[in-house]
């Protein structure tokens, strides 16, 4: 049985929607604007969009995209950091490489990116995989240096080689420092997918938006926010209960949920 | 008439007679020196030599940072000593090996395996077939008193039983040496007890060669077979002192026995005398 508090608890986020929502819906009646459809127009033009064949392919073909880069991306970053972590000679030979590039927003690396591979697929997934890779090597190198060294040392006098306890110990000891690094860098993902989309237009989901605010469809502008939106939640929230389930054994007995999971 | 001994019965009714003393560690003019934080090199160590025969309990007293854990560390093969050098049974230590297994104070334990995962672990990694390796880490799951939390995580234990997996984990690979770094110095004084009298219950079956870093009087008379007392800044063994009580003991008889009282503040007016006063009593 769900007791009051828990249902309130589990129907908050809901609430929270639907009252950004009812604002919405309210600002912009009372504005009045062309620019500024009301909710109801924007959600009403959400089954035009996924109706559509074309559009769909553009969105999945961004999803694609995205999934690749971030894939690739947390496949070098993570023995990456976690070497950093453990290495001093490895750390400081990258360290001042990632430096330069972390402040670069990397979006405006497109247009370089672009002249070099050009508009298509290969570009986007680029700029995507540098979004991903910093925070994600981040967050390895920090876990990395804060496994306990008795830990490491237990292993050692149980015949593991260094190798092996990178992968067997650092590795698992990492891993919830390593998968904060991956939540940022999915959204991260999300975000740069967009803006690879916005300057190198050509397709996707990014495409759609930018081609209806040309257009000045806002009502299809508003309802791609809205899916984008979700799109972000729901991959959030569909990380989430994978990293809940493989980090079980260090969260606190009570958590506050950060997500919609 | 009982049936013919087994090997591990024999043992136990030769235990009380004085075994042929052979080497185990051979601790040789090892000095340590560590940089501090400011550059400057600090002596942790300074010219230690200590041998600790097969099967002997014995202890390394000392006030904090007299450098007692660092000679467990060289031993260890965790740390390479800066000079002199480290011997088991005449072969020079290069490094950790699963015939040296450490306990440490901060039980060190693989979060994210349960307790039978962290007691599977070393007999694994040894190559021991999984059904195998399960029954030996059950088995020692058992004797260490935590029968029914093997599929808890380290997170949903108590310090106190945290230390009882790090012990097991470590006995199932079957060291020939325990090296033990204040072990019991992160629990309440209730636990610690208890874990020393299940300590000595569990080393007097088989008398494995233990190396065991204390700052309490007390602990180290109460386990060992040698007490070697150590000063500060820098590291040195003042005196090694034998422990002649009888085996096996049993806290309640000890705490009232002339002999173990007369240990204990024998070695607390020796601290005293040297000024190192930061010895618990």
């Amino acid at each position: 049985m769900i007791s009051g508090h828990a249902f309130l608890a589990r129907l908050a986020p809901v609430l929270a929607c639907l009252g950004l929502l009812a604002v919405w819906q309210a600002a912009a009646l009372a504005l009045n604007n062309d620019s500024f459809p009301t909710a109801l127009e924007a959600i009403r033009a959400i089954p035009s969009i996924l109706g559509d064949k074309d559009a769909l392919i553009n969105i999945l073909a961004s999803l694609r995209r995205m999934v690749v880069g971030f894939g690739i991306a947390v496949t070098v970053s993570i023995p990456l950091g976690l070497s950093m972590g453990r290495s001093r000679a490895v750390a400081s030979f990258f360290n001042p490489l990632l430096m330069v590039i972390y402040p670069v927003p990397k979006a405006a690396l497109m247009p370089i990116i672009m002249l070099w591979l050009g508009v298509g697929d290969l570009s986007k997934t680029l700029v995507i995989f540098l979004g991903v890779s910093l925070p994600v090597i981040y967050h390895s190198f920090e876990g990395a240096k804060a496994v306990e060294e008795k830990m490491l040392w237990s292993s050692a006098a149980m015949g593991l080689s260094a190798a092996q306890r990178l992968v067997r110990i650092v590795l698992p000891a990492a891993l919830p420092e390593i998968l904060t690094g991956c939540r940022t860098g999915l959204v991260l993902a999300l975000i740069t997918m967009i803006t690879s989309e916005m300057i190198a237009r050509q397709s996707g989901a990014g495409n759609i938006l930018f081609n209806a605010l040309d257009m000045g469809e806002y009502d299809i502008v508003y309802a791609m926010v809205i899916i984008v939106g979700a799109m972000g939640i729901g991959l959030d929230a569909l990380f989430e209960s994978v990293r809940a389930r493989l980090v079980r054994w260090s969260e606190p007995q009570f958590d506050i949920p950060l997500s919609f999971s | 008439m009982k049936a013919a001994p087994s090997r591990s019965d024999v043992k136990v009714d030769l235990a009380p007679a004085p075994k042929p003393a052979t080497a185990m560690i051979e601790v040789d003019h090892v000095s340590q020196v560590f940089q501090t934080s400011t550059r400057k090199d600090h002596l942790a160590l300074s010219d230690v030599s200590l041998t600790i025969d097969d099967g002997a309990f014995v202890s390394i007293l000392g006030p904090s940072g007299c450098g007692k854990s660092t000679l467990l560390y060289i031993v260890g093969g965790f740390v390479r000593p800066s000079q002199g050098s480290a011997r088991m049974k005449g072969r020079a230590i290069t490094g950790p090996g699963p015939d040296r297994g450490p306990v440490f104070q901060e039980f060190a334990l693989f979060p994210w395996k349960s307790v039978l995962g962290n007691v599977m672990y070393g007999p694994r990694q040894q190559g021991v077939k999984y059904a195998e390796a399960e029954a030996q880490s059950r088995a020692l799951i058992e004797m260490v008193g935590l029968k029914g939390f093997e599929n808890f995580y380290p997170k949903e234990l108590s310090g106190g039983m945290k230390q009882r997996v790090a012990l097991a984990r470590t006995l199932a690979y079957h060291p020939e040496v325990l090296l033990m770094d204040e072990p019991f110095g992160a629990l309440d004084a209730h636990t610690r007890t208890r874990l020393q009298n299940d300590l000595l219950n569990i080393w007097e079956r088989d008398r494995k060669t233990v190396l065991f870093v204390t700052h309490s009087v007390e602990e180290a008379v109460f386990l060992s077979d040698k007490v070697a007392m150590m000063t500060r800044s820098p590291g040195r063994i003042r005196q090694v002192v034998d422990i002649d009580l009888p085996r096996p003991r049993r806290r309640t008889e000890l705490l009232l026995d002339p002999r173990y009282q007369k240990y204990v503040v024998d070695i607390e007016r020796m601290f005293d005398d040297s000024g190192e006063n930061e010895i618990e009593p």
